[in-house]
């Protein structure tokens, strides 16, 4: 059987989010080349919940916010920004 | 020229920041500070847990800081977020800022802590007599949903 060759990315999860999966943070395991939107796909494929959230998140890669299609490496600090409440 | 941005755990004394931020060069001095309110919309809170993404927030503080100095003539600095559980009346956040003249002072100010609001990765969960909530954080129609939901339960 041929082995499908993944990218495993490790996706930091913040406030809301983290109430929904239950971790700070979970790793996602991606073909091809991963981008924040294909990451995501795989996310709300464990976690159907997170769905609705799509168009309210941000991208944070490497801790600069990013566009979601934005592409990604295992070795990247990933994670989705739900709206901020700071203050 | 001073500055200090931080996120903490700690309570945040004004004393202390009011020194910090304070300049011979200095006319005038504004402190901004962000306190734990006992109501959210209609709800009674009854206390605050403040989560951050440690890194990012730090980072985009510290982009805050800068901006600031980019467009106002500006002495000291304080940008300071607490963390954790805070109860009614606990300082969430402080911005303070010396200048030369009091408006550079005013518009600076707020300019700093309008722009944590609107970027710095920090979430705010409420803790009311109906149980905890991400309040305004939660977008609408994930609200209205779970309502529903909350309503089918039923």
């Amino acid at each position: 059987m041929q082995q499908l060759k993944t990218t495993e990315i490790t996706v930091k999860l913040f406030g809301p989010l983290r109430d929904i999966v239950g971790k700070d943070e979970v790793p996602c395991h991606i073909p091809d080349v991963p981008t924040g939107e294909t990451v995501f796909a795989e996310l709300v494929r464990e976690h159907p919940d997170l769905l609705p959230w799509r168009d309210h998140l941000m991208l944070a890669v490497n801790l600069t916010y990013v566009p979601f299609d934005h592409p990604v490496t295992g070795a990247d600090d990933v994670a989705f920004i739900p709206p901020v409440s700071g203050g | 020229m001073t500055t200090i941005v931080t996120i903490t755990n700690q309570p945040i004394r004004i004393p202390d920041v009011l020194d910090a931020v304070s300049s011979p060069r200095a006319g005038g001095i504004d402190i901004f500070v962000g306190t734990v309110r006992d109501h959210s919309g209609g709800a009674r809170v009854k206390r605050l847990e403040y989560t951050a993404y440690d890194a990012m927030a730090l980072r985009l503080m510290h982009q805050v800081e800068e901006e600031i100095r980019s467009r106002w003539e500006v002495h000291g600095v304080v940008l300071i977020h607490r963390t954790g559980i805070l109860e009614i009346g606990e300082i969430a956040v402080v911005t303070a800022v010396s200048c030369s003249h009091r408006k550079d002072a005013f518009d600076a100010c707020r300019f700093a802590i309008d722009r944590i609001k609107a970027i710095v990765p920090i979430w705010k969960k409420e803790w009311t007599e109906e149980g905890e909530s991400w309040g305004a954080n939660e977008p609408l129609e994930i609200r209205e949903r779970q309502q529903m939901k909350d309503r089918d339960a039923r």
